[in-house]
């Protein structure tokens, strides 16, 4: 009996330890996500600023919609959705951004260098100090082939609206890459306090039963 | 556990947006411009001349585009169409409602947020203690 009795409280302490846990994710993840949106809401600032400046520069009808490209194309910029596999009892998805067709140029390199691997075994039999040359200046390689892909994705985007842009619209292309980035953050924040508040609802929902 | 919706996962999911012109064109300069061989774009450029109706298709259509992940909608444009949005309730798209040029973002507007809010009511609290 007094092992019992010693043990309900025990329960009972954890339960509670575990709500307050559910409370303190939910805060925490919309404490990020106000502090994501006042973010996201400068970086756009900066953004509309700059692209003013570039409509000031260049002149209103070298930058408006009517010279969007109308013609089938994909986007360079893309995300990758996954599934939370550390959350097991709720749909949660993960938000992962592809800038500039990011990711799928580093599994492109990946694969390259992995078969240059195997066109050349011999190069595993060299100095360790070679070695981690090679590897390094592979590396460089592989990082700068992926800035240059970046690049020539940014200067297509840009080509839209002409072949001399103003830098001010160079700017604002950064800017808004940056607010896609604080945006893909802010959903995953979404996501998690969703996920939270589905928890604590869910609980209060049971203790008034 | 038996009728938990799974999330497909996916490689290559578009953003969506329905928001003014200064808004979806820098967007698109970040490259998220997307049009297939039908010429269905995955953005709505709304001003004066955009009607209600065409907001409310515009959002339906992306909300059940299976290669759309997240839609931006300026909370202005949401404002419009909010019965909409507030009974949108999937993990994905996600909808998440940004500031827009002449619009700044009001948290008391906002759909996830209202969702949310009640928590804090002191209904909730006083219910959570008894």
């Amino acid at each position: 009996m007094e092992v019992a009795d010693h043990k309900a409280p025990t329960l009972e302490n954890g339960q509670l330890a575990d709500e307050n846990a559910d409370v303190l994710q939910f805060m925490d993840s919309m404490d990020a996500y106000f502090t994501l949106l006042h973010s996201l809401s400068s970086t756009l600032r900066q953004g509309w600023l700059e692209l003013a400046s570039a409509r000031h520069s260049m002149g209103a009808y070298r930058v408006n919609t009517v010279l969007l490209d109308h013609t089938s194309h994909s986007a360079a910029t893309t995300l990758l959705v996954t599934q939370d596999e550390g959350k097991v009892d709720s749909v949660e998805p993960r938000f992962t951004l592809c800038k500039w067709g990011s990711s799928s140029n580093e599994k492109f390199l990946g694969e390259k260098q992995s078969s240059q691997d195997q066109l050349h075994p011999q190069l595993r039999h060299r100095g360790s100090t070679q070695l981690s040359e090679e590897k390094t200046s592979s590396e460089n390689k592989a990082s700068c082939e992926i800035d240059d892909q970046v690049q020539k994705g940014r200067s297509k985007s840009l080509s839209v609206f002409g072949t001399l842009v103003s830098p001010k619209l160079r700017s604002a292309q950064l800017s808004f890459e940056t607010a896609l980035e604080t945006l893909v953050e802010m959903a995953n924040a979404r996501s998690e306090m969703l996920y939270a508040f589905d928890k604590v609802d869910k609980k209060l929902g049971d203790g008034k039963e | 556990m038996a009728n938990r919706a799974q999330i497909p996962n996916s490689n290559s999911a578009l953003i969506a947006m329905i928001a003014d012109e200064d808004t979806v064109v820098g967007f698109l300069l970040a490259g998220v411009g997307n049009v297939d061989l039908r010429r269905n774009t995955n953005y709505l450029i709304v001003d004066s001349k955009t009607t209600v109706k065409q907001i409310e298709d515009a959002f339906k259509e992306f909300t059940t585009r299976e290669d759309i992940a997240v839609v931006l909608i300026s909370q202005y444009i949401a404002n419009m169409i909010r019965f909409l949005v507030d009974n949108y309730n999937k993990p994905v798209p996600a909808i998440l409602e940004i500031p827009s040029k002449d619009h700044p973002y009001d948290p008391a507007h906002d759909s996830i947020l209202s969702r949310v809010k009640y928590l804090f009511s002191a209904e909730s609290v006083a219910s959570g203690r008894r």
